[in-house]
């Protein structure tokens, strides 16, 4: 036996840029998160070539979980040619190798920051969300430590509590995005900072989703078939947003979260969010086959 | 452009790095020769926070930032990531510090003498404007003195502690692997006592000044001290798999203790860093001393300072607001409009007079 039989030839970086030491925390970490979903797992969470805040969690997650196989959607704000989805697309094809894509149907991994396809996932897809503020807590508990003892009681009164008082002052919950939402009747969660359209999507799903946090090293999952109930007061019904009879000015399409565009008459026009969606619609129409799969919404409705 | 330009997000990051590098034109090797010449308290600043210790590295760094320090030292982090751990380094001892500059405030005189060393403390900050005249700055050469103060020097604290003026740490016997290593394990809080010195020591230098000066100003409960300043250079002795201790040259660091009276015994706060970098050390070293039972959530607590002065989240942090945010934004804009909605029909029931 010589050294040269125990090692392999240097290379400037290792397969997927994270290391095997890396990689092997956040698959533990990740078996963690899938084992008590919706609970919060701290981990090392190493810098990367990207600043944090930019996807940095969500990047670890793809890096460790794929393989040149893997085909990788990435998307921001729903759409594949935001700017950063860019970049990490572009990132994770040069460290990984990995074919890209944009159709939902055939991606094998979906980084997202902000938004769930409107395409159903099925069992074999993985779908990544970054996550800037891993802690549905924050709000009423700014300090980390005290609100991960208020998880281990599952002590969420001043949530209930400050739910409550939106509906006093202002006649509605005031929560935009990133809904609390508790995950298989234990811990409450942020689902990131997804729109409340997209947070029932999550219920029940077929697919595995993994949260991830990069500068505030906090990894989280929705395990398939995983009960994702967002908080409400049984006479108060959780309410997506009003975007069920929009229409994309693009591509024609009903029933889709969509992006406001404001137009010179003070008047507004609306964009499908989901942006590779409005692209199928657009071919469908003009004759280049049907493309589009199976939708969680139907009619710009959530079937119960 | 637009900001989101269909299947042109790709065009459009490419040409904007262009941009940025073509505004600072090529660079070669004596660019990076000439930022570790010139700049080395610069250089010693960058390290500390990588807590990546490389001149080269730093200056290359620096260089191809063009000085963008957050940019630089996000770069040097990303780098370290792909580095392996090789090897755990022996403990160094303050006594063991090859010390170049060594002060203390709370005496007139210590064990070892007051050296001052290099230092801009007494120079009269004017500005050499000559050399923008065509002259060319040379410095007056030092005198050396006739008797050279001690490379190595024990520290004040031990003197206080064989008085029974202040109970010095336990001794902590985590040796090697076994060293918490902040770098490969999330920072928990209570932290532990390596992560907190780990946390401190690559610290960005603004924002622990930033919260060490607040507390310094009133906001703590302790009023600093400098016990003991020092600039030196560390030993670094590593261990051969054959079992041989050799040296892996020296680094340059810096640590500051400061004290305060705490009852009958002095409180102590230490940190130090990477690097020759003075107000770091002694802002860092102020808020350790102002941690304990500090109340939650103020400046002086580990958890808030530790958080806020990591300098590649907060900056990373700060510059991601720049990316779109209108999903979110949207989904607000419906719950405030549909409030608006509600309180407009509700205002127009109330309006109905009353029969």
């Amino acid at each position: 036996m010589s050294l040269s039989t125990l090692t392999k030839p240097w290379e400037a970086m290792s397969y997927g840029f994270l290391d095997g030491s890396a990689k092997r925390e956040l698959r533990r970490k990740m078996l963690k998160s899938v084992a008590v979903p919706g609970c919060q797992m701290p981990y090392a969470s190493r810098e990367v070539p990207m600043a944090r805040g930019w996807g940095t969690g969500g990047l670890q997650v793809s890096l460790t979980l794929v393989n040149p196989q893997t085909r990788v959607k990435v998307i921001d704000q729903g759409a594949d040619d935001s700017v950063n989805a860019a970049s990490i697309r572009r990132f994770i094809a040069r460290v990984a190798g990995t074919p890209t894509t944009m159709d939902t149907l055939e991606a094998d991994l979906i980084q997202s920051r902000h938004r769930i396809p409107e395409e159903v996932l099925r069992d074999d897809q993985v779908l990544v969300l970054q996550v800037p503020n891993p802690e549905p807590l924050r709000p009423v508990q700014p300090n980390m430590s005290i609100a991960r003892q208020m998880h281990a009681d599952a002590d969420y009164g001043r949530m209930w509590l400050q739910l409550y008082e939106q509906i006093v002052r202002s006649g509605r919950v005031m929560q935009g995005a990133s809904y609390p939402s508790l995950v298989h009747g234990r811990h409450v969660m942020t689902p990131s900072p997804i729109p409340r359209w997209d947070v029932p999507k999550l219920h029940m799903a077929k697919h595995l989703t993994i949260l991830s946090a990069g500068r505030e090293k906090r990894i989280f999952a929705v395990p398939p078939y995983t009960r994702v109930e967002p908080l409400v007061f049984s006479d108060v019904p959780y309410k997506v947003e009003d975007h069920g009879n929009l229409t994309c000015t693009r591509s024609g399409t009903t029933g889709f979260f969509m992006n406001e565009i404001p137009q010179d008459d003070s008047s507004s026009a609306f964009e499908v969010s989901d942006s590779e969606w409005g692209v199928k619609t657009i071919r469908a129409r003009e004759g280049e086959g049907e493309s589009r799969g199976e939708t969680w919404y139907k009619d710009g409705e959530m079937p119960q | 452009m637009a900001y989101v330009a269909t299947r042109g997000g790709e065009r459009a990051i490419e040409q904007s790095e262009r941009l940025f590098r073509e505004d600072m034109g090529p660079f070669d090797r004596k660019r990076v020769d000439e930022v570790k010449q010139g700049l080395p308290y610069l250089i010693d600043r960058v390290m500390g926070e990588a807590s990546l210790y490389d001149e080269d590295l730093a200056a290359l760094a620096l260089a191809q930032t063009g000085g963008e320090l957050y940019e630089a030292v996000l770069l040097l982090r990303a780098w370290r990531t792909t580095q392996p751990r090789l090897q755990v380094a022996a403990p160094i001892e303050q006594d063991s510090l090859f010390t170049h500059r060594r002060i203390s405030a709370a005496f007139k005189d210590i064990p070892g003498g007051q050296v001052l060393g290099p230092t801009l403390d007494y120079a009269h900050r004017i500005l050499a404007t000559d050399v923008l005249q065509g002259e060319t700055y040379s410095p007056e050469p030092v005198e050396p003195a006739a008797n050279p103060s001690p490379a190595y020097q024990p520290s004040v604290s031990a003197w206080q502690a064989e008085n029974d003026l202040l109970d010095p740490p336990a001794d902590d016997p985590t040796k090697g692997n076994e060293i918490p290593d902040l770098t490969r394990e999330p920072l928990l809080f209570p932290a532990k006592r390596a992560h907190t010195l780990q946390s401190l020591a690559r610290a960005e230098t603004g924002g622990v000044l930033a919260l060490g000066y607040a507390a310094m100003r009133g906001y703590g409960q302790a009023h600093p001290t400098v016990n003991e300043l020092r600039l030196a250079e560390a030993e670094i002795a590593v261990t051969h798999p054959d079992g041989r201790q050799f040296s892996a040259g020296r680094v340059k660091v810096s640590q500051a203790e400061v004290v305060d009276k705490k009852g009958e015994k002095l409180g102590i706060g230490y940190a130090a860093t990477f690097g020759w970098n003075e107000v770091k050390c002694i802002a860092a070293a102020t808020l350790d001393l102002n941690s304990p039972g500090a109340e939650k959530g103020s400046a002086t607590e580990e958890e808030f300072f530790l958080y806020h002065t990591e300098g590649v989240e907060s900056s990373g942090f700060c510059i991601h607001f720049k990316l779109p945010h209108y999903v979110t934004f949207q989904s607000s804009l419906d719950a405030m409009r549909d409030a608006k909605a509600k309180k407009a029909a509700g205002a127009a029931k109330q309006q109905e007079p009353a029969e």
